[in-house]
């Protein structure tokens, strides 16, 4: 693979493929199947450490660097996507606190994620997803208190979460200006959480509607300030949007390694089918497109380590990493034939978990409207 | 208390592994981790020590490689790793290697500066399967030795273990200092965290050679001389039965089995 590791991102990256290899990839295959929520391999992962990969050495975090985080978040989703993704939602609900949070919140979010807790971030509603603008949860200011209503729907870990970060309303008259971010305890009276999305794919990740009715939560939750909303949701996602890429990488290198695996061992004609000049191109265009988005994650994730501009590289990373996951497993299931079509086989699984990353953290359309903007601009 | 877990790094046991042209096994390329049964024996003797406070130290008798399966063991619950080179051993058996560790036991005890209240060792090691390193080390050491284990506590100040045997299992109870070998209990060795993992990097790993734990040159000599290897014969075809019916393939297979004089 084409990262570039320490010794000591190498180990690190190596445990996590051997905790995947043995206790997540066969075993998510079962809970694809039934839809339910794989509670004990999610434990584990998160006593490892895998669901508090962003928090900071100085609240205990690793400290790892950026391309070894990619790595671990592409090993994680080639054995599960869904799995994956639960231990990345951690992350991006811990990113807002991270932002705007003050000292005690940052504090207290980190220990409950290094402590094997999971968090939840809550800002797609049903009539808000790219447009966070029509975010229709309120927050009323009553005294020292907020009063939290609305529905925010599609939140990955909504139904385990330990802490939601959640974007409402402070002043509608406002619109993005007036979103306000809050952090809130599972447990918070009126807090609940809806049912389990039957969903085509990441179906071992738990994804519910997380309902608010007179929620009431002190002022010291919101993070921030009030109107901070909107920008503390967008720098959450431009940060964590090259990760995403990551697990994207992680289901097309699975696409390939089931592919060459299988095309080894089928004979037609005489001959394996790896043999076929058809068959090869065709793994070969599969290779240079995961290759392609591997490096572009690792552009993306090392300019925002280094402090350099990265919205745009995380939204080509995000978008390109996305698209090729969907094209890569279209052309894993084409090369297994009947077998790739079939649930028998492992493939057809990557490509319904692969449609997601063209949706989630920002549709693909969204990302091009960044990326056009930063053309146009002229960056 | 005070705790060693003697580990030894093997080929990947997950491998299956043959012999190349000269009769050797064929490990180049072999992944080399520490040895299922240890790692069993270290995830026993963490549970214990974190149910009654101590400390555990891990030791290797090998090549420098090996400090990666040490390395391994210092991130799931020892604390302090040790690695006896091999460099001057010569060809080792079960004799000699109990022999060294008991030397390395005393070594490690002036280094650290506590007697060992319990040395845990695999029941076997996946390559060599002899089983023989734990009971020669208690034997050397001159303390008592329970073999294949699979539970312990402490019990009045001594130990009790449940001892797996063929036909069940036996309670066993005994005083301090003790050997015991480890065999596959209920549960599995925990996987590192990514702390741990990052933090078993920064401990050092001492290097303890033959001459530092002033071992006997007689005492070195092998008194097993492994003369050749030779591979498992390979499967013979089955017979298939495939009669007509149901009950004329019965029969057959009866027949069968009452001519190889099975029954």
């Amino acid at each position: 693979m084409g990262y570039i590791l320490s010794e000591e991102g190498s180990e690190l990256v190596a445990t996590v493929r051997d905790f995947c290899e043995k206790e997540v990839k066969e075993q998510c295959r079962e809970f694809d199947a039934s839809g339910e929520f794989p509670a004990d391999i999610v434990r584990m992962g998160a006593e490892m450490g895998l669901s508090a990969l962003e928090v900071p050495e100085q609240y205990g975090g690793t400290g790892i660097d950026a391309v070894t985080c990619a790595a671990i978040c592409e090993e994680m989703a080639r054995a599960d996507a869904g799995f994956y993704t639960t231990m990345s939602a951690s992350g991006l609900a811990l990113r807002p606190v991270l932002i705007a949070g003050s000292e005690e919140q940052k504090k207290w979010a980190c220990d409950v994620l290094l402590e094997g807790g999971q968090a939840a971030f809550g800002l797609t509603e049903p009539m808000a997803g790219s447009d966070s603008s029509n975010t229709k949860t309120t927050a009323d200011k009553d005294g020292d208190e907020y009063v939290l209503n609305g529905r925010k729907c599609f939140i990955t870990n909504g139904g385990i979460a330990d802490f939601y970060t959640i974007f409402a309303m402070t002043n509608k008259a406002k619109g993005i200006r007036g979103i306000s971010a809050f952090i809130v305890p599972k447990g918070t009276p009126g807090l609940s959480v809806g049912n389990h999305e039957n969903k085509m794919g990441i179906r071992t990740s738990n994804t519910t509607d997380v309902v608010m009715e007179d929620m009431r939560i002190p002022q010291s939750a919101l993070l921030g300030r009030e109107g901070m909303g909107f920008m503390i949701a967008m720098k959450t996602l431009d940060m964590s949007r090259a990760y995403v890429g990551a697990g994207a990488v992680g289901i097309a290198q699975r696409a390939i390694d089931e592919s060459a695996r299988y095309a080894k061992q089928r004979v037609t004609f005489g001959s394996p089918i790896s043999g076929h000049q058809a068959i090869q191109f065709m793994l070969a265009d599969m290779a240079i497109k995961t290759e392609t988005a591997r490096a572009m994650v690792v552009q993306a994730v090392q300019r925002q380590e280094m402090g350099l501009s990265y919205a745009t590289e995380s939204a080509i990373a995000k978008c390109y990493a996305g698209d090729i996951a969907v094209q890569v497993a279209l052309d894993a299931i084409q090369i297994l034939g009947g077998y790739g079509y079939s649930r028998e086989y492992p493939v057809e699984k990557l490509l319904r978990d692969a449609k997601i990353f063209q949706i989630y953290e920002g549709t693909n359309q969204i990302q091009r409207m960044v990326i056009a903007k930063s053309v146009l601009k002229g960056k | 208390m005070e705790i060693l877990v003697c580990v030894k790094q093997v080929p990947d046991d997950s491998v299956k592994i043959g012999l190349n042209s000269s009769g050797q096994p064929a490990v180049d390329g072999v992944t080399m981790v520490a040895n299922a049964f240890d790692t069993y024996a270290l995830e026993m003797a963490a549970r214990l020590k974190e149910a009654n406070e101590g400390t555990i130290t891990v030791v290797a008798v090998g090549p420098e490689k090996a400090k990666d399966a040490l390395k391994s063991c210092l991130a799931v619950g020892a604390s302090k790793a040790y690695l006896v080179s091999e460099e001057g051993l010569g060809d080792m058996d079960s004799l000699t290697t109990g022999y060294v560790l008991s030397k390395a036991v005393a070594k490690i005890e002036e280094l650290n500066g506590a007697k060992f209240d319990i040395v845990f060792c695999g029941k076997e090691s996946t390559d060599c399967t002899t089983g023989m390193v734990g009971p020669v080390l208690a034997e050397r050491l001159g303390v008592g030795c329970v073999t294949g284990i699979v539970d312990i506590s402490i019990k009045d100040g001594g130990i009790s273990v449940k001892q797996e045997t063929e036909d069940g299992y036996n309670v066993v109870e005994t005083a301090l200092p003790a050997v015991v070998t480890v065999n596959k209990p209920e549960y599995d060795p925990r996987y590192p965290t990514m702390k741990s993992k990052m933090a078993a990097r920064k401990i050092p790993i001492d290097t303890i050679t033959a001459a530092d734990l002033g071992v006997e040159a007689d005492k070195t000599v092998p008194a097993v001389k492994v003369t050749g290897l030779s591979e498992p014969p390979k499967k013979q075809a089955g017979v298939k039965i495939n009669e007509k019916t149901f009950e004329d393939t019965m029969a057959k297979a009866m027949e069968i089995l009452k001519e190889a004089k099975v029954f």
